[in-house]
């Protein structure tokens, strides 16, 4: 039922042109270089030290490693991480 | 990002360090409730620390006592605890408010008064008929009363024409017009005699009006009449008084003697300048001295050192003494060429002196040297008019 739903957003954003992250409640990762990562729609913090930055999503786990990583902003919706990043994993 | 940055700063934020275990936590309590946070940085395992505005650091509180850690206020910054810190600090805030009371003050009062274009009446003339109606340095701009200042002077000096009275900033202008004043006119009705205006020998007199008193070759002194105006009979007591008219031409001289020394001494200066201070309250000096005069020979010249090129008189005044080295020569000069250079100079002089109508008959230059010094004279002979008219009273 679920996936049937999801199916079926997917198709009219596919059809309509229409952003898939709010369409189907994703999480949007922006990464600029190595320097800096917007993470919007996220769905709290689980992990932070400044070598590792785990966030909740409705896809998994969005893990960041790098070095002096720092918190530039957190939101209810956007998390802007800063530092030296080396590595984004998704965790399902 | 710098108008950010220049926004929490008006807002003011403060910097804080949370302690505790469930950090994590923390920070998504405070993001689901919307305190903006900023700038977190985990400093070791059990401390963050971020930065926060003054109302979000309020609203932690409640978030603090649910997850159980301690709170640290590391530094307060932006304007509004600037501000607190200012209004602690009363003096200061006094201070201010004396620093602009006296800007305003001394910039309200005249400190200053030019005349411009004023000729044959003395600036201090002006100034002190100015200081007798209480315009002086130091009156409040504001009572300056321009029309009352045009008034007094008009009528004080016929001379003036026009006059303009300018407050700028701090200075009282006042600009003068002189008119050109006509020359007395002696009424053609008044008897009057012809008179002689200096010493001389009469070459020609021509009687226009009025009896002639003197004939040629006579010497007349100062004050002679020449041109009488009194007309009498011999043979009544009857006299006429008439207005006296006419030319008396006559011989007169001037002299100007010239000395110049053959050996002179020339100070030059080598350009060398030693400079001495001195700083006098009133009357009283200090002289700053620092080792002797270092030259033998040397002029002194004293100046005072002016606060912003103003002419004030200040009680406290700074004077600098240069002390400038000289070198004296002594040179010995041509006698010939000093004859010639003295016969110049005595002729520029007597030319000063001349009236404009008068007429060159001779010149005798003559040169003498004594006590080592060239000394020439120079007598120049002309015929001027040497009538000035004298009313009879």
């Amino acid at each position: 039922m679920d996936n049937k739903m999801s199916n079926f957003k997917y198709n009219i954003s596919e059809a309509l042109e229409l952003p898939k992250d709010l369409i189907l409640d994703l999480p949007k990762i922006v990464i600029i270089g190595n320097i800096q990562i917007n993470i919007s729609n996220h769905k709290g913090i689980i992990e932070y030290t400044q070598e590792v930055l785990r966030v909740n999503s409705n896809i998994g786990i969005i893990k960041i490693s790098g070095t002096n990583m720092e918190l530039k902003t957190i939101l209810s919706e956007e998390i802007i991480v800063k530092g030296n990043i080396e590595k984004v994993e998704i965790i399902n | 990002m710098g108008s950010i940055k220049a926004w929490n700063f008006l807002r003011g934020y403060v910097i804080i360090r949370i302690e505790g275990l469930t950090l994590e936590r923390f920070l998504n309590l405070a993001s689901s409730k919307d305190i903006y946070l900023w700038d977190i940085n985990r400093i070791d395992y059990t401390t963050l620390e971020m930065k926060v505005s003054i109302r979000g650091f309020r609203e932690l509180k409640e978030i603090v006592k649910k997850v159980g850690c301690r709170v640290e206020l590391v530094e307060k910054r932006g304007l509004p605890f600037i501000i607190y810190e200012l209004r602690q600090r009363k003096m200061l805030g006094f201070g201010f408010v004396v620093f602009f009371a006296l800007i305003f003050y001394l910039s309200s009062l005249i400190w200053h008064i030019e005349v411009v274009g004023n000729e044959s009446v003395s600036t201090d003339e002006i100034l002190t008929t100015l200081e007798k109606e209480n315009i002086k340095r130091g009156i409040i701009k504001y009572r300056v009363d321009k029309d009352y200042i045009e008034y007094t002077l008009l009528n004080k000096y016929d001379i003036f024409s026009y006059l303009s009275v300018n407050v700028e900033g701090t200075k009282l202008t006042i600009e003068v017009k002189e008119r050109d004043l006509p020359p007395e006119i002696v009424d053609k009705d008044s008897p009057c005699n012809i008179v002689a205006r200096k010493k001389g020998v009469i070459e020609k007199v021509i009687a226009r009006n009025g009896k002639v008193a003197v004939k040629k070759g006579d010497v007349v002194q100062k004050g002679q009449v020449l041109i009488t105006g009194i007309i009498s009979d011999e043979y009544s007591d009857y006299r006429m008084y008439v207005h006296a008219e006419g030319e008396v031409l006559a011989r007169t001289s001037y002299s100007c003697k010239v000395e110049e020394p053959i050996v002179k001494t020339v100070k030059t200066e080598t350009g060398e300048v030693y400079k001495r201070y001195e700083l006098k309250i009133r009357d009283k000096g200090i002289q700053f001295i620092q080792g002797d005069i270092p030259f033998d020979d040397y002029i002194e010249n004293v100046r005072e050192v002016k606060v912003f090129n103003v002419n004030l008189d200040l009680p406290i005044k700074v004077f600098v003494h240069e002390y400038k080295e000289v070198q004296s020569e002594k040179i010995k000069q041509d006698v010939e060429l000093l004859k010639k250079s003295n016969h110049i100079k005595a002729v520029e002089n007597i030319n000063k002196q001349l009236p404009a109508n008068a007429k060159i008959e001779s010149k005798d230059v003559k040169h003498y040297i004594k006590d080592n010094k060239v000394i020439t004279y120079v007598v120049i002979e002309v015929i001027e008019d040497i009538g000035e008219k004298q009313i009879l009273n």
